[in-house]
């Protein structure tokens, strides 16, 4: 292949041959280069949540990518193509213009034991979110989410001073040999810390002059939404060939994972708590 | 107590069922290897192979794994050159499979030739009009490339994901596919075509000899069009095979149904210029250099059935099949004429290689026999039972089907 | 090679079936000249390396109208559009143009065996066992040609060689060219019946040049259009007719 290889000639059809696997050759090594290249530069930048996010989004099954407005009735069917950030999708205005917003005068939501007051918006990864008329907001998970798991063995939140954003990690939960990441609902630089105990686990401080929270679940959408998690979580159990009945009037009990505990239970919960 | 490793969503057998099927499967390829260590350390005597049938079983299982492996690179190719969505369902599957088999062909090769350690003066020394040359830059090339399309579905593995590093990569990696499809569909069209190459230019074989068009001999684009359209039947038939085995649906019935559309037309085009080819060979090429075709199907057991089962039963009939709408539609006579298209395919490489070399050239010669022994039966199977172990071990711990769950949720 | 200052030759051989007997001594002398090793005892005539393969061809007639002629078949050093050269991937396979044989480099094949696919005459051959010679007989080796290993393809190269030593003594004497009779192959030599005649085709006086214009000459497998320059003589009509008709099989 090479000129001072005993009794090698070059003829035109070396030249062509391997030129062109040489070619394909750089092609190939490059293109693993720059992938290399760009993860390495990826993984020192913080959006890197934000590009975390859009890999685990792709791999959700299409049940879950259900746009809001599908659960809501306002549409037969429509899957999410913007990530579940409202605040980039073109339809959604359109969707909020032809639907009065309900008059919602109660309080608090409740389905099968689950109360969900309404003074806050949720994210669909089961955590919500609650103006505390000082500029800041606490940011808790939701019932649904604490009944699931129960108490977890330890919490891991970001430090204050440090930014979260919506659908990033909000923080990391332990429980049993399983942890659980746990998506934030909105962007904001954490002012203080909470845990299991407060009822919430972060305030944060929003950047910006209003906190969008477009993407966020309110008011009469919760129920709705709420039937679908019963049944997305009983098809999650039954995945494991376990069928534990939670929508026969019953209640979601506290602490659900010691009804089996053998279950692939991290199984579960991530994909409540939208991981791929 | 493997859970934990198990994609989300998906149901999968016990650790034990699963061991259960896996250990048969390894003791036939450790069976296998232990043939592969008698050829490799002791010398190809081993083999039935000899003299005058210098290519056996191992060679016709290369060109065939290789035709059928074609599904990855041209499932590739419609879904991130033609953009063809409905490939996504499949393409992961395809990946795996097309890696078995060209991983599974390289690796016979390596027994097959005589010194594997000089794999590499190929690559010193280039005979540049060698259609094994291009066989072999092509395969190493492609089948690198093969590997890195695997990779990200590996990292995408439930466990490994969590990874950050290993995430990042894999969406980078992931992002830049369009390009590595790109390179294995013209990887592929070379190495199928060279692959065909290698028996339409022996002109001292006038039993495999074809006439060239520009550079290669017309075997080049059949070999290259057959391929094409076995892979997208070889990832249905594995498809349905896969979904047999599990007792589970992975795919839409469309998925299946769309596959089966390319396959056939692809066929059908197939068929007509192997049809052309063949008149030609008959009336023209063979006569040229003083053997008349027909006397080829007079030798031995080679009748002129074969040419009928390859051309008519395996190749005209599955085409029709599956470019038929109303055909395709019923489960059954899809995946038949898909396996029928591979059974074609598979028949063609044998008619390629093993016929080839049966029939005798010189006039005082006889018809020659070639029976494997057991150690070339021992490697072909142990290719088998790899594959099997490969794909058994994707399919547990990564997503394969990303329609999958998505069936069983809705 | 180094043969830009000599003049261009074209050995070739011409070999009357109806002198050969089948005897087999060209056979015998062609292993013991290229270090060709004892059989194994598992070899058959399929498996065995002989560069030099003498087959039986028959008239297929009944007794007493059956006839058998012998046809002995080296490489029949193919001239143009050689099979077994553009197959091989990495150039292990040439074409001296010096001379016109075909040469094999078995320190460079990769055991691949194309070649062998290619070949229409089968003279070519693998290392299917380890070369071994029992205990002793390698003192009897010839030490001008390197022995192959297991895994590599050989074939029958007229005797390089020899024509390495016919060049080595023309040089040491002061002259271009060889001495046609210090250049004669093994096969050629030892034939009982001198069924051989070896030479020069370029060479309009050679023996060979002028006995390869008789009639009964033929070659075999003419029509592929390989031109090679093994050369067969036959003054029955059966052969002439076997070796010139269409295949039959």
């Amino acid at each position: 292949m090479f000129p001072w290889i005993y009794e090698f000639r070059w003829t035109v059809g070396h030249i062509i041959f391997l030129g062109v696997f040489f070619t394909v050759a750089a092609v190939v090594v490059s293109t693993v280069v720059l992938a290399l290249r760009r993860s390495k530069k990826a993984i020192a930048d913080p959006r890197r949540e934000a590009l975390q996010w859009t890999s685990e989004f792709e791999d959700l099954p299409a049940v879950v990518r259900a746009c809001r407005h599908q659960l809501s009735g306002e549409v037969k069917e429509r899957t999410c193509h913007h990530e579940f950030d409202c605040r980039s999708c073109a339809t959604h205005p359109q969707f909020l213009a032809r639907t009065a917003p309900a008059i919602h005068a109660a309080a608090e939501e409740s389905l099968c034991g689950i109360s969900m007051p309404l003074d806050r918006y949720y994210h669909r990864g089961h955590t919500w979110v609650k103006p505390e008329g000082d500029g800041t907001f606490t940011i808790g998970l939701d019932e649904f989410g604490s009944r699931m798991i129960g108490q977890p063995d330890a919490v891991a939140l970001p430090e204050v001073g440090s930014a979260v954003l919506a659908n990033g990690t909000g923080w990391t939960m332990r429980k049993r040999s399983s942890d659980l990441r746990v998506l934030a609902p909105i962007d904001g630089v954490v002012v203080e810390q909470g845990g299991p105990d407060k009822g919430w686990y972060l305030r944060v401080r929003s950047e910006g002059t209003e906190p969008q929270f477009r993407h966020l679940l309110r008011g009469h959408e919760i129920r709705p939404w709420l039937v679908r998690e019963l049944e997305r979580l009983e098809y999650a159990l039954s995945s494991d060939g376990i069928g534990l009945s939670l929508a026969d009037g019953g209640e979601l009990m506290p602490d659900l994972w010691k009804q089996s505990p053998e279950i692939d239970w991290e199984g579960v919960w991530g994909s409540m708590l939208l991981q791929a | 107590m493997d859970k934990q490793f198990i994609p989300r969503g998906l149901r999968r057998t016990t650790f034990g069922k699963f061991m259960a099927w896996m250990i048969p499967w390894i003791l036939v390829l450790g069976f296998g290897l232990y043939a592969i260590y008698l050829c490799l350390a002791e010398g190809l005597f081993h083999t039935n192979m000899d003299n005058r049938f210098a290519f056996g079983l191992w060679i016709y299982l290369d060109l065939t794994v290789i035709a059928l492996g074609a599904g990855a690179f041209f499932t590739g190719f419609l879904l991130y050159i033609l953009r063809r969505e409905e490939a996504r369902a499949v393409i992961n599957s395809a990946v795996v499979l097309g890696l078995i088999c060209y991983s599974g062909a390289v690796a016979v090769l390596m027994v097959d030739v005589g010194q594997p350690l000089r794999a590499w003066f190929t690559f010193w020394h280039p005979n540049t009009h060698s259609m094994l040359t291009e066989v072999t830059f092509c395969l190493t090339a492609y089948l690198t490339v093969l590997l890195i399309e695997y990779v990200p579905i590996v990292l995408k593995n439930r466990k490994l994901r969590q990874i950050p590093r290993f995430l990042v990569f894999e969406f980078q990696l992931h992002k830049i596919m369009p390009v590595l499809a790109g390179v294995g569909t013209f990887l592929s069209f070379f190495h199928q075509g060279s692959l065909g190459g290698l028996y339409g230019v022996l002109q001292g074989r006038p039993f495999a000899f074809r006439e060239a068009l520009g550079i290669w001999p017309s075997t080049f684009f059949l070999f290259v069009l057959s391929a094409a359209a076995a892979g997208p039947s070889f990832v249905l038939v594995m498809t349905a095979l896969v979904q047999g085995i599990s007792k589970k649906k992975l795919v839409k019935p469309e998925v299946l149904q769309f596959l089966g559309r390319i396959s056939g037309s692809l066929l059908l085009v197939y068929i007509l210029v192997k049809a052309i080819d063949t008149l030609v060979w008959m009336n023209y090429t063979s006569p040229m250099v003083g053997f008349s075709a027909f006397e080829f199907y007079n030798a031995g057991s080679f009748g002129t059935w074969i040419l009928v089962l390859e051309v008519v039963v395996l190749g005209l009939v599955p085409a029709l099949l599956l470019v038929n709408g109303h055909m395709r539609a019923r489960p059954l006579v899809l995946l038949g004429a898909a396996l029928m298209t591979c059974c074609g395919v598979m028949l063609n490489r044998f008619v390629m290689t093993i016929q080839t070399l049966a029939l005798p050239t010189l006039p005082f010669d006889a018809v020659l026999s070639y029976m494997p022994s057991w150690e070339e039966v021992a490697t072909f199977v142990a290719v088998l039972a790899y594959g099997v172990l490969l794909y058994s071990l994707s399919f547990r711990y990564l997503t394969l089907f990303p329609q999958e769950k998505d069936i069983r949720q809705s | 090679m180094d043969q830009g200052t000599q003049k261009k030759s074209r050995y070739g051989m011409l070999i009357d079936l109806d002198r050969c007997n089948g005897c087999g001594a060209c056979m015998v002398a062609c292993a013991v000249e290229h270090n060709v090793a004892p059989a194994e005892h598992k070899a058959t005539a399929r498996t065995g390396v002989t560069w030099l393969r003498v087959a039986p061809m028959s008239n297929g007639g009944e007794f007493p109208a059956t006839d058998t002629i012998y046809v002995p078949m080296p490489c029949q050093q193919c001239e143009k559009d050689t099979p077994c050269v553009a197959v091989c991937p990495q150039n292990a396979v040439d074409v001296d143009p010096a001379t016109g044989i075909v040469g094999q480099v078995p320190q460079r094949c990769l055991g691949c065996r194309y070649c062998m696919t290619a070949c229409p005459y089968h003279a070519r051959y693998f290392d299917w066992w380890d070369p071994q010679w029992p205990k002793g007989m390698e003192q009897a080796l010839n030490p001008d040609v390197a022995p192959r290993m297991r895994g590599v393809v050989e074939k029958c190269n007229f005797c390089h060689a020899r024509l390495h030593t016919a060049r080595t003594k023309a040089a040491a004497e002061g002259r271009e060219s060889i001495n046609p009779a210090d250049y004669v192959p093994a096969c050629v030599e030892v034939c009982p019946s001198k069924a051989i005649v070896f030479g020069d085709l370029e060479d309009a006086t050679s023996e060979l040049a002028q006995a390869v214009k008789h009639p009964h000459v033929f070659r075999f497998l003419e029509k592929l259009g390989t031109e090679s320059k093994v050369y067969y003589r036959s003054d029955k009509q059966w052969v002439l007719d076997k070796a010139k008709s269409l295949q039959t099989v």
